[in-house]
């Protein structure tokens, strides 16, 4: 709810501008506060911050606007590959300071996505969902393979970047802004425009909401912000490819949309941050035993069956539920495996390295089918929700007259 | 006396079915007018063919003078028409009084910039359009249940929502597609008088489509009658009731 | 671009590789679409089924003997038809299990969720598949299990009479000039530092072979050949009889107006005591095989394919864009678009961009959807306000 009777603290300019302040002011800092982390954990948290701006952008125009855009990589490419070939191209003619060169191309890389969005956006006048969907992707793959043809663009090999600028505080930055002008906009009467077009186009015409004007805008906002973090992805890593922007990134993408739940900002900014980590943090699995590895398809499959029926009771019943099929799961995984152990051929040892996607391919399906609306469903992670759940009634019951 | 809404032969074909054949009929400012007939009769497309969502074969639609036939149906919100729909299409996920701004948003538009930054503008015009839904939901009842979703309320209350939110686009004339359906007694009465106060207090002109004669009939004070998409009888509620062409057609009589 | 490299006479040429190739986008398509038709639900599994069905017909091949570096010689047709028949029993049961573990719990919720519950699935059988099959290096059937390796060459246009003899007077000169260069090699000349009347007899025999060479491209260019592998042919014959069946099923038996009943409206299909559960399993049961059928025919007859487990990735997805491209749901409208989608990858080779061959699938999909959103045999449906 996000026009709920009861008025939010950041109506008052003074809120406004006092977080703003602060925020700015941590993200300054943040650069030198975790100066002391090694490389890779930077690179991780860097990531995760391009992430979570693709992901809430990709929101904007999935969840909150309704419309089915599954080629959201291709704005980041867009991006990235405006700020390569300005980088490679003015930047040692114009000798900016960093600070400065920064926005600017940030801002060229968000331009030009804007442009590409305006581009994919008008086939979604007249296309409907599934459709969308795979004009989206066709064209995030034209625009790829065109670039791999490019001579100006390197072709395959791609173009390096320098200068080479990373700043967590940069990215956060921009995560930050995304989640805010989103939050922002779902506060105002003009975010439930966007929302009304995607509960129902034909009443929102009715009541006069420019149904069209809203879908390219929805475009047009999401692939500025993918964009921009383009822009800062390609300072980051030092070159762009468009290997770095392949189909996977979109369907990756869209999972993080769903799996935090289609239309919830906070949801997407978790399910990025989640989806993206657990992949990382399995790069140093060990070596299993097949048995081990089977078992655990085995029980999942086997009790998440139990989904099929219909759960009525209390929420919290419902999560203790949900754990409990987890724990299932994982116990009876490890029992099975002992027992498959026994079995011809079942004790080669799988390397670690292999089973990272495997594994994060199980979570996926597993996480699915057990809360198939996302980690939080349409719901936002706020103040509101919070006292909800603790126990002020939730007035989501029918109320008859 | 002016003419507000008025349908000059307007006909409208799909294929070979013509669903409304020549329907002729003229609404003045203030009227609370009825549309019936028996099922299939071609209504709902008269309000369809109205408000842009089908572009007339052939004939005019004139509103306020000026012919809209054809108009796409955002455009037809802003010069001033508004209506509810039969099957009913609310903003299922959105609260009872988000589906009411939603309407609002017409008159007191929130540029895009503003409402990324949320700039005080932005607030504004939110705030302002929080309170006129609230004014809207209490014509309708409904401000006690503002902050539930809206596809959590019962049927009637739905109905009523969606006559709020069409209201809230300030529109001249409101279509009312059915408004009673699946009301009881007492609820009918307290539409009528609803409809009768969105008439007096707001002077907005009132056409609606009902099944319920006796609705109808004591609501309206001018009724048009289609059967088979055709005109069959036009008058004050009296003449209806006595026209045999209509007793033919909702009775079915043999020829 | 080599765009002034365009030859009309291969372009017959062109066009049959690209049917060819068109029917194996077809097969999938039709998987695609039939789901699609029932469930409303993308099968972004399905180029992974179509995975599993080249790795059936590898593993087939290798039990009749065609393990790598086999010396087998003989082969029969009814090898090929043992390998189709596994692919394709080893899609149906996959396809099966994916719908009835994987699609049929979410069955109820919302449709984007099927969606990435289908991606999970995909991403689990490429990355599981690393783990338990053969992939580096990726393997290929051997070509030699094929009996119809011979092709058939239809002469449209033939070169002039005159050329022709020219060429025959060529080649003879080559031969001879090859004979005396063996020749002298047999005796002791050195191949790269010949003495001078070696180099001689070297530079005569270069030169004949480029004057041959010169020659035969131009019959090339005068004459229209186009050459179909046999092989090819019955990989399209196969292709029309499976649809034939395909259609026959869906059309004049009761299943298959089940399945239509269902695509049309799940709900009153189940109301009407169609058995939706059943219906949608045999769906995918067909769909998948015909994409095994699909997979058998393009890694055995398209020799030297490559197979891992991303070799559907691409397939699928292009396959995908066809059922698109004539309507998804549509089933006639899944052949068209996959014929559509392989004639004009072979087009764009034709061109000279052949580069870009993967972006036209995209490119005709966005044309054609533009001015048809529906796809080509789609049905607009309008919404009833």
């Amino acid at each position: 709810m996000s026009l709920a009777i009861h008025r939010n603290w950041t109506q008052f300019a003074w809120v406004r501008l006092l977080s703003v302040g602060g925020v700015l002011l941590v993200l300054s800092q943040l650069d030198g506060l975790l100066a002391g982390q090694n490389d890779f954990v930077k690179r991780l948290i860097i990531l995760a911050g391009l992430y979570v701006v693709l992901a809430v952008s990709l929101n904007l125009i999935n969840g909150i606007t309704g419309q089915f855009s599954m080629g959201h990589a291709a704005f980041y490419m867009v991006g990235a590959y405006t700020a390569g070939y300005l980088a490679s191209t003015q930047f040692t003619r114009l000798n900016l300071p960093l600070t400065l060169w920064m926005p600017l191309v940030m801002v060229a890389g968000a331009i030009a996505a804007a442009i590409a969005g305006l581009i994919v956006g008008l086939p979604s006048l007249r296309l409907r969902g599934d459709y969308l969907a795979i004009v989206t992707l066709g064209f995030g793959e034209i625009l790829r393979i065109v670039a791999n043809n490019s001579t100006e663009l390197g072709k395959a090999f791609g173009l390096n970047v320098s200068p080479n600028f990373r700043s967590i505080g940069l990215t956060w930055g921009l995560a930050i802004l995304c989640v805010a002008c989103c939050r922002n906009l779902l506060k105002t009467s003009r975010g439930l425009q966007f929302l009304a077009v995607r509960e129902d186009e034909i009443a929102s015409a009715a009541m006069g909401v420019p149904v069209t004007r809203t879908k390219v805008l929805a475009f047009v906002v999401g692939s500025a912000f993918a964009g921009a973090a383009g822009a800062v992805l390609a300072h980051f890593e030092g070159f762009v490819s468009t290997a770095m922007f392949s189909m996977d990134v979109s369907f990756i993408l869209v999972t993080m949309v769903v799996l935090g739940g289609t239309g919830s900002i906070t949801g997407s900014v978790i399910a990025a941050v989640l989806l993206f980590y657990i992949p990382e943090a399995m790069r140093e699995l060990p070596d299993t035993p097949m048995a081990r590895i089977l078992g655990a398809p085995i029980a999942i499959v086997a009790l998440l069956r139990r989904e099929q029926e219909r759960f009525h009771g209390p929420a919290r019943q419902k999560w203790a539920r949900n754990l409990g099929i987890v724990l299932g799961c994982v116990v009876l995984a490890i029992a099975l495996g002992a027992v498959l152990a026994n079995l011809p051929g079942m004790n080669t040892m799988v390397q670690g390295s292999k089973l990272r996607m495997v594994v994060f391919a199980i979570t996926l399906i597993a996480l699915m089918l057990l809360r198939p609306q996302g980690i939080l469903a349409h719901h936002e992670l706020s103040w509101d929700w919070v006292q909800r759940l603790r126990g002020k009634p939730a007035p989501t019951h029918e109320v008859s007259a | 006396m002016t003419t507000l809404l008025e349908l000059r032969d307007a006909t409208i074909r799909f294929g070979g079915l013509v669903a409304v054949n020549k329907v002729c009929f003229e609404i003045h400012p203030g009227q609370l007018f009825g549309l019936i007939g028996p099922n299939g009769a071609g209504k709902t497309t008269c309000f369809n063919l109205i408000t842009g969502v089908y572009r007339p074969t052939s004939g005019e639609i004139f509103f306020d003078g000026k012919g809209i036939g054809g108009t796409s149906p955002s455009v037809i919100a802003e010069k001033g028409i508004a209506r509810t729909f039969q099957n009913i299409r609310l903003f299922k996920s959105l609260s009872v009084l988000e589906n009411v701004v939603v309407g609002g948003c017409l008159r007191r538009p929130t540029g895009l910039f503003s409402a990324l930054a949320y700039l005080p503008k932005a607030i504004q015009i939110t705030d302002a359009l929080r309170d006129e839904a609230l004014r809207y939901l209490k014509i309708v009842h409904l401000d006690h249940v503002a902050n539930v979703r809206s596809a959590d309320l019962s049927y009637g209350m739905q109905r009523r929502l969606e006559i709020a939110r069409a209201m809230a686009t300030q529109p001249k004339l409101l279509l009312l597609d059915e408004p009673a359906a699946g009301m009881n007694p007492q609820e009918k009465g307290e539409l009528n008088a609803m409809v009768r106060r969105i008439r007096d207090d707001h002077g907005m002109t009132v056409l609606l489509i009902e099944h319920d004669m006796r609705f109808v009939m004591t609501l309206c004070e001018r009724i048009v009658v289609l059967d088979h998409g055709e005109e069959i009888a036009q008058g004050p509620p009296a003449e209806i009731r006595e026209d045999p062409k209509v007793i033919a057609a909702y009775l079915g009589e043999a020829h | 671009m080599p765009l002034a490299a365009v030859e009309l006479s291969t372009l017959p040429q062109q066009l049959a590789n690209g049917i060819l190739l068109g029917s194996i986008y077809a097969l999938i398509a039709l998987g695609y679409t039939m789901v699609y038709g029932v469930l409303k639900l993308i099968n972004f599994a399905h180029g992974e089924v179509f995975m599993l069905g080249a790795y059936a017909a590898l593993f087939a091949s290798w039990g009749l003997g065609f393990t790598p570096n086999n010396t087998l010689t003989a082969t029969s047709p009814v090898n090929l038809l043992i390998m189709l028949l596994a692919s394709m029993a080893l899609c149906a049961v996959v396809g099966v299990i994916i719908e009835r573990f994987a699609y049929r719990p979410i069955r109820n919720q919302p449709r984007i969720s099927s969606l990435i519950t289908a991606i999970g699935v995909s991403l689990l059988l490429q990355y599981g598949g690393q783990l338990f099959l053969p992939t580096s290096p990726a393997p290929n059937i051997d070509g030699k299990v094929n009996p119809y390796r011979n092709a058939v060459e239809l002469k449209f246009r033939e070169a002039p009479l005159a050329l022709r003899e020219e060429a025959k007077g060529l080649e003879s000169q080559v031969q001879k000039a090859q004979a005396e260069w063996d020749a002298r090699l047999a005796a002791g000349e050195s191949r790269f530092a010949p003495s001078s009347e070696g180099r001689i007899v070297r530079d005569a025999l270069n030169a004949a072979k480029t004057e041959l060479n010169q020659k035969q491209t131009e019959i090339a260019r005068q004459s229209a050949v186009v050459v179909l592998p046999v092989g090819q042919l019955i990989m399209l014959g196969a292709t029309v009889v499976l649809m034939g069946l395909l259609t026959y099923l869906v059309m004049f038996t009761r299943p298959g107006r089940a399945m239509r009943a269902v695509s049309h409206d799940f709900d009153s299909a189940a109301l009407m005591g169609v058995n939706v559960n059943s219906i949608v399993t045999f769906t995918f049961l067909i769909g998948s095989a015909l994409a095994g059928a699909g997979a058998m025919m393009n890694a055995t007859f398209l020799s030297g394919t490559k197979i891992d487990t991303f070799f559907g990735m691409l397939p699928g997805v292009k396959a995908f864009v066809a059922a698109v491209l004539g309507g998804i749901g549509n089933i006639p409208g899944a052949v068209l678009g996959g014929v559509l989608m392989g004639v004009a990858e072979a087009l764009v080779v034709w061109v000279g961009i052949g580069q870009y061959r993967d972006a036209v699938a995209f490119v005709v999909l966005i044309a054609v959807l533009l001015l048809r959103p529906g796809g080509l045999l789609g049905s607009s449906k309008v919404e009833k306000v």
